[in-house]
């Protein structure tokens, strides 16, 4: 919020007949807010959107296009580009790299006195470390060794590992394609992480706390999380006693993995101020003031020249883990309810884990359901 | 055992206004004017949503985009094999058949005991503490209960942590949630139901139960045979009032779970809720909620016909 009046004051100073009306709502109603306000046609000038909500307004002819946007593309990562996208013109420019994966918090002293010197450098590797890691007591796991049970890196994980067996969840018409070779392993690999392995369960699964929180009190070794978390580490527990290291590669490919458009700017085509508005789009997402904004924000840069700054990894030293694969991220793809999406995927990696779905009728039931959804809002 | 003075085909007394002449012109006006607030009220908020529902049933319609494209009975067709719809339809009928009935009979229980007791100022006391929690808002109650089902810190599971016995996932174990959620609407709820049970007893005369007693009724049989069945209108009022409500418990489970786990606490108004506002599906929304309707009025017009009573004390 202070990044943003920071950079509004900045503009107005240098644009003195232009007074920007600075408004903020809870996360909860915000989207709701948004629709409400495009189809009762009072837009506000400027909105920040989440990338994976654009393209349903870009389509209905809502957002206003970003001019040069084939020279703006370059500058940034392909992965928070793509939500803001349409038919090649952009209708937005990404302030953050919403990133989910690559990353993973440890804490060095339980790897320590399981004897475990360094992070995990391969999947079997990371899977044996996460077994030793685990600690029960009863039926009960008291720590886990390896925590990605959560809302966002059950499937952000899955995709992942699809994309680093060189494989692909996309067909035609925009539906999704889970009954390849590569969608069988990773979805079989991942489910045995708790049913076989048990280095993780679904205790905490749908609870209040997120699995961030778990690990820094505690209640697991390893927790697979995209860097946002460290800040809650870091100001919310006060707590230094972590690392956040790479995850391995689920093959010997590079860790490619999938990523949805994060946090961005977006500019009404209604607007009665468009010119405006579009200028102070264009303003923030300056090299230097969206490195000031990510910095503010302990958000990852989507820009490409800001995440190779040198002084933003010497700001964030426990971001250099996410920076370094920034280029092998890839849009998620054109997932049409990004809630239903997950939550489809969650809900069956559920059944599938506790027997009571195989994975293959599993990923049937996945693709079935996401691909009528999909259809339905075409 | 009498019942009482049996009325079947009871007549009713016409009222003795002269509404002739000019006078009747004055009245008219007078009852128009009276039921215009009302009526336009009713009009505006309850029965033109109701035909914009019914009407938006019968498209594909996203609010943000400009036009809507005619699917006719697709949208109707489609919810019987939505797999969330169906879960979502079972999940609001055991709601509301396991809500109603215990509501129904702790409610009663707590009436009868009330109207037992005879001091005064302690009879009003514990009808006010019974009544208080419905005064408090609903998404407040669910707020507070939600903290109390709190895995590590909540009331419930320290209190089965004193008894030696393994905490519960209150809210997301798909065996508990939907209990838990139960739990808590039938403490912010039944303080409503008590007071109107309260009401129908009171207005049971005594004469009954002393011809009772004379008889040789035990207390038993003055409560099954003379209480339920004078208790009737009250009990159809009271069953009628809360099959409605229940049906329509949105804010509980927004709050407290969301649907989750595995839909195991998604009501049909709360599905609703979220295909038209969170993923735009209007016109879908719109064909549930009128099949939401329907239920909800052929479930109102058979409680209504099974409780019907044609007898007045």
């Amino acid at each position: 919020m202070n990044a943003y009046k920071k950079a509004i004051t900045a503009y107005e100073a240098l644009h003195p007949d232009v007074k920007i009306d600075y408004q903020t709502f809870p996360y909860d109603v915000y989207n709701q807010k948004l629709k409400a306000s495009f189809s009762a046609k009072k837009p506000p000038d400027i909105a920040e959107m989440f990338g994976t909500w654009v393209p349903e307004y870009a389509k209905n002819g809502l957002l206003a296009e970003i001019p040069d946007g084939d020279q703006l593309m370059n500058e940034y990562y392909e992965a928070p580009l793509g939500g803001y996208t349409l038919n090649d013109k952009l209708y937005g420019l990404p302030l953050e790299f919403n990133i989910e994966n690559g990353g993973m918090l440890i804490h060095p002293d339980m790897l320590k006195a399981q004897g475990i010197s360094q992070p995990p450098s391969t999947w079997d590797e990371l899977v044996a470390d996460a077994k030793k890691l685990t600690i029960r007591d009863g039926n009960r796991i008291k720590v886990k060794g390896f925590d990605f049970v959560s809302g966002d890196n059950i499937t952000f994980t899955f995709l992942s590992m699809i994309l680093q067996q060189n494989g692909k969840y996309w067909g035609d018409n925009n539906h999704v394609n889970f009954q390849t070779p590569e969608a069988q392993r990773a979805m079989t690999a991942l489910t045995s992480l708790i049913s076989g392995d048990k280095v993780a369960d679904l205790t905490t699964f749908g609870g209040e706390l997120d699995t961030s929180d778990y690990f820094f009190q505690g209640g697991s070794a390893m927790t697979y999380r995209g860097p946002w978390s460290i800040a809650a580490g870091l100001n919310t527990y006060k707590v230094k006693d972590f690392e956040y290291v790479p995850v391995p590669s689920f093959t010997t490919n590079p860790p490619a993995f999938a990523a949805e458009s994060g946090w961005g700017l977006v500019a009404a085509q209604k607007s009665k101020q468009q010119q405006a508005a579009i200028d102070f789009i264009k303003y923030l997402s300056t090299n230097d003031n969206l490195l000031d904004w990510n910095l503010n924000t302990f958000t990852v840069p989507a820009k490409k020249e800001v995440a190779e700054n040198p002084e933003f990894v010497k700001a964030n030293p426990y971001m250099e883990t996410s920076l370094n694969i920034l280029k092998l991220g890839q849009w998620i793809g054109p997932i049409a309810d990004r809630d239903y999406f997950f939550k489809v995927i969650n809900d069956h990696f559920q059944l599938m884990t506790s027997g009571q779905e195989t994975v293959e009728a599993g990923l049937q039931n996945i693709e079935k359901s996401i691909n009528d959804s999909q259809d339905q809002h075409k | 055992m009498n019942h009482g003075t049996a009325t079947s085909g009871n007549q009713a007394i016409p009222p003795q206004i002269d509404m002739q002449g000019p006078g009747k012109r004055g009245g008219r006006k007078f009852i128009y004017l009276s039921l215009a607030p009302i009526l336009l009220l009713f009009g505006v908020f309850a029965f033109l949503p109701i035909g914009w529902s019914l009407g938006l049933s019968v498209f594909k319609y996203n609010p943000l985009s400009d036009s809507a494209l005619f699917v006719g009975l697709d949208n109707f067709i489609r919810m019987w094999s939505d797999p969330i719809f169906l879960k979502s339809l079972w999940v609001t009928f055991k709601f509301v058949v396991i809500a109603v009935l215990i509501n129904i009979v702790i409610t009663l229980m707590f009436a009868a005991a009330i109207q037992r007791i005879r001091t005064g100022w302690l009879r009003n006391l514990m009808r006010t503490i019974f009544f208080l929690p419905t005064i408090a808002p609903l998404a407040g109650t669910a707020i507070v209960w939600s903290t109390m089902f709190n895995y590590n810190h909540g009331l419930f599971n320290m209190l089965l942590g004193q008894l030696h016995i393994a905490p519960i996932q209150w809210l997301s174990d798909p065996h508990y949630a939907l209990y838990s959620v139960i739990m808590m609407t039938l403490w912010a709820d039944i303080g409503y139901n008590i007071v109107l049970f309260i009401a129908g007893l009171d207005s049971i005369p005594d004469m009954y139960y002393e011809a009772a007693i004379l008889d040789g009724a035990n207390r038993w049989h003055l409560f099954r045979h003379v209480t339920l069945p004078l208790l009737r209108r009250t009990m159809l009022f009271v069953s009628v009032t809360t099959v409605v409500s229940y049906f329509q418990a949105f804010a509980q489970f927004q709050i407290m779970t969301k649907g989750e786990p595995f839909n195991e606490t998604r009501v049909l108004a709360l599905h609703i809720y979220e295909q038209a506002f969170s993923n735009s599906n209007m016109g879908y929304a719109s064909a549930m909620a009128t099949v939401f309707l329907m239920i909800i009025l052929v479930v109102t017009l058979v409680q209504l016909k099974l409780g019907r009573t044609e007898w007045e004390y």
